[in-house]
């Protein structure tokens, strides 16, 4: 739990629900107690119970079923079911307490429309129980309107939190796309950095990993030594290394279309597919952050993520004159690959253009510059531009 | 002693900060607004309901400082973002002591529900610092109003079980409520770690790539001719515009340092430039990895992203070997290969050491991207993977 600020959101969405069992674990092992004072018949009271329990494990399987969200919903429905039991058998000041509990417990999973179902339920049931207890409440109004203000409160708690749900959710997801964004865009760099790699290693006469028979050796005693702490026969592990190195040689795909191989082998390949060396896949990507801890970097500076060209330079002659620089490095780098040419090619002056009055190029460069590119585009080719 | 688990690079700390400041105004404006609204709220039912009126000018008095502090503090916070962090601290001591006030003032158990307000306002700030003293109060305040004040929970029918059930549930919500903070404001450090994580994984991929690059291609960019062709450019320019060209010595500036003139010594020759000026001009050079080589690159590769609705919020978009759809087996052989290829090198990165790799993953935020069970077996065994790599693919990494 104090670990949460490294894990996904499918970790703890499972922390939280394992936290609200445990709370709903100590506030029905309270309750059945309390049904004592409830103004219900003894049968109801039992029923009830075994209701909660059945409900109680039928969450606890969901969780070890890994259905989640299933889970967080049934878990709602049981504390709404809980404040329901609690309205129906008392009047007691306790049992208001008790639509904030349901209403924080629905918080906590900081689901937008699961709050506004089953949110706006609690806050109607509340409503509901102080018109329904308000004697027992509110006997002699201390002050005016009390009866009111029970209610009054109820709802700005509730509206207070839907506002900060909506803001988190707004916030959360441009966040994410923010995010994915940058992920993308670092899986094209590695794109480039894994043929320039397969290059490297063609021209070095150095085998690729997956190809490399003490690296496969490697892989294989490494991943036995792991299995035989779980289970007795580590060996097994051997066909999995075998079944990934052959999707190495044959392709996914392949292995897909061909009929000889059991749906359990194909299901197995095609969750390996993430995990393969010569495309660039999510331990591609692992592999090549790793080491980029154990490169040189230059010290951190307030502006290290900066690239927006009107921040990097703050004179317009500056500007002007690293937009000239960026046109010939666009004009006479490589900066485009495709698959008939991994090593790449330049941009041609109608690539440059089409790409500087691109929309995303708005966060690197100002209008006023993509203006003056525009305006002054025939001088950009003409003197900046790659000479034939 | 163990050492705490951290971030892979520490460069991302102030990045972090930087996000957290950037949202904080946003939060402490929405904070602002909603105590405004209270605050009216409450003011004028005490007008209306003729309340003291020494009481209500008052109450009306403390929502007015927590206003016109909130008001102060967003304007010097543009300033200095620590202004912002402070208005925290101080309007949730503000808020909460208005809402005791409040419970007080009006004598009702109906107001004690005010001490929930005040902490759904202050939640909003999503900071350990505000959870732990909004918790502080809201626990000493119902503590005090059970033992001191009893008085106020005094019901028309109270019920044999009361006694027990109020604090009781009290401290079931408290409970609720300090957990449910806690995890949606490490939940949001989630996020902001990893924007930041990722600004510095592009960094260091661009550095990778432009090294890569220049190391296939076998020669780096022939800057003399790049600063030959701006000169010229700039030259037309300035015709064009029919003005002074007021380039040149700029352009003369900057080849100078991308030939590894001291900033010392360009200093000297152009004492029109401060040293300041000097040094930003070390951003816009092509050569040696500077910022204008990293945008260029950039700019070059940004075009055709496309992000799909579905992927975000995607698992899949958070790089891991513990994914939940994986079986144990593909965990394991996901890790062995991970292991082995840092332990193997390529043509282009050295072998990494047994050290230099368990450091990582056990003490960085890649312990979990780790099965759990895997890695407890790595941390207790490591020096049995050592051994067999070692064994196989010889001792060649260094550090």
């Amino acid at each position: 739990m104090f670990n949460t600020e490294f894990l996904p959101m499918s970790e703890v969405r499972k922390i939280k629900i394992t936290l609200v069992m445990f709370f709903l674990l100590v506030i029905t092992a309270v309750t059945i107690p309390f049904s004592i004072f409830f103004d219900y018949p003894p049968i109801v009271k039992i029923l009830a119970s075994i209701g909660l329990a059945l409900a109680f494990v039928l969450i606890l399987l969901l969780i070890r079923w890994n259905k989640i969200m299933f889970a967080v919903q049934v878990s709602i429905v049981y504390t709404i079911a809980l404040t329901i039991f609690y309205i129906g058998g008392t009047g007691s000041f306790y049992a208001y307490l008790f639509f904030y509990i349901a209403l924080t417990i629905i918080i906590f999973f900081q689901e937008l429309y699961s709050y506004l179902t089953f949110g706006t339920l609690v806050v109607g049931l509340g409503t509901y129980y102080l018109f329904r207890h308000q004697a027992d409440l509110v006997l002699i109004e201390r002050i005016p309107g009390e009866f009111y203000v029970y209610v009054v409160i109820l709802v700005v708690f509730y509206l207070i939190f839907l506002v900060q749900i909506l803001y988190n959710e707004k916030l959360y997801i441009d966040l994410n796309y923010d995010w994915v964004k940058m992920n993308h865009l670092i899986e094209k760099y590695q794109d480039n950095s894994l043929s320039y790699l397969v290059e490297l290693d063609r021209r070095n006469g150095k085998q690729p990993a997956y190809e490399d028979i003490r690296f496969q050796r490697a892989v294989g005693e490494i991943a036995v030594f792991l299995c035989e702490q779980f289970k007795e026969n580590g060996k097994e592990i051997l066909n999995v290394r075998d079944l990934y190195l052959y999707i190495h040689e044959r392709g996914l795909k392949r292995i897909l279309d061909n009929d000889e191989f059991s749906v359990a082998t194909k299901k197995i390949a095609n969750r390996l597919d993430k995990y393969l060396l010569n495309n660039r896949t999510d331990m591609v990507t692992m592999i090549f952050n790793f080491q980029t801890k154990f490169r040189e970097t230059v010290p951190y500076r307030d502006n290290r993520y900066e690239y927006a060209l009107d921040r990097i330079a703050l004179g317009r002659e500056e500007q002007i004159i690293a937009l000239a620089m960026i046109y010939q490095y666009l004009a006479s780098e490589v900066t485009r690959r495709d698959e008939w040419d991994p090593i790449g090619h330049p941009l041609t002056h109608q690539d440059i253009v089409k790409l500087m009055t691109a929309l995303e190029t708005d966060e690197f460069l100002t209008p006023e510059l993509i203006a003056v590119f525009r305006d002054n585009a025939d001088l950009f080719q003409q003197y900046l531009g790659k000479k034939s | 002693m163990e050492r705490k688990q951290t971030y892979v690079f520490s460069e991302i700390e102030d990045y972090r900060q930087w996000l957290e400041n950037k949202h904080l105004r946003t939060k402490n404006k929405f904070v602002l607004v909603l105590t405004l609204l209270l605050g009216a709220a409450v003011v004028t039912y005490m007008f209306l309901t003729h309340m003291d009126l020494t009481t209500t000018l008052t109450m009306m008095a403390g929502f007015l400082i927590v206003i016109l502090v909130n008001v102060a503090m967003l304007a010097y916070g543009m300033e200095n973002y620590r202004f912002y962090q402070m208005n925290q601290y101080i309007t949730t001591f503000g808020v909460f002591i208005l809402a005791i006030s409040m419970v007080f003032v009006f004598d009702s158990p109906a107001m004690i529900a005010s001490l929930f307000i005040a902490y759904a306002l202050t939640a909003f700030y999503q900071d350990i610092k505000v959870m732990w003293i909004s918790n502080a109060f809201l626990v000493f305040a119902v503590l005090a109003l059970i033992i001191r004040y009893p008085g106020l929970l005094e019901f028309p029918n109270p019920s044999q079980e009361s006694d027990f059930a109020v604090p009781f549930f009290f401290l079931v919500f408290v409970f609720v409520l300090t957990i449910s903070s806690f995890i949606l404001v490490k939940q949001k450090r989630f996020f902001y770690n990893q924007i930041a994580l990722s600004k510095e994984n592009e960094f260091r991929n661009i550095d990778l790539l432009i090294d890569m690059q220049n190391q296939v291609r076998g020669r780096t960019m022939d800057l003399p001719k790049y600063y030959a062709n701006t000169a010229a450019f700039a030259k037309a320019f300035s015709a064009k515009l029919q003005m002074e060209n007021v380039f040149q010595k700029k352009i003369d500036i900057l080849q100078a340092l991308d030939s590894g003139t001291p900033v010392s010594v360009l200093q000297a020759k152009y004492p029109e430039f401060t040293k300041e000026e000097l040094d930003r001009f070390q951003d816009l050079l092509l050569g040696n990895h500077e910022k204008l080589l990293k945008l260029a690159m950039k700019i070059s590769y940004v075009k055709d992203v496309h992000i799909k609705k579905r992927e975000i919020f995607s698992e899949t978009q958070f790089r891991s070997l513990n994914h939940q759809s994986d079986n144990m087996e593909i965990k394991i052989l996901a890790f062995a290969v991970f292991y082995a290829s840092l332990r193997r090198g390529d043509s282009f990165m050295r072998p990494l050491t047994e050290d230099e790799i368990y450091n990582v993953l056990v003490y960085t935020d890649y312990y979990y991207t780790i099965d759990p069970g895997i890695i407890r077996i790595y941390q207790e065994n490591n020096k049995v993977f050592d051994d067999i790599v070692n064994d196989i693919l010889g001792k060649k990494g260094k550090a």
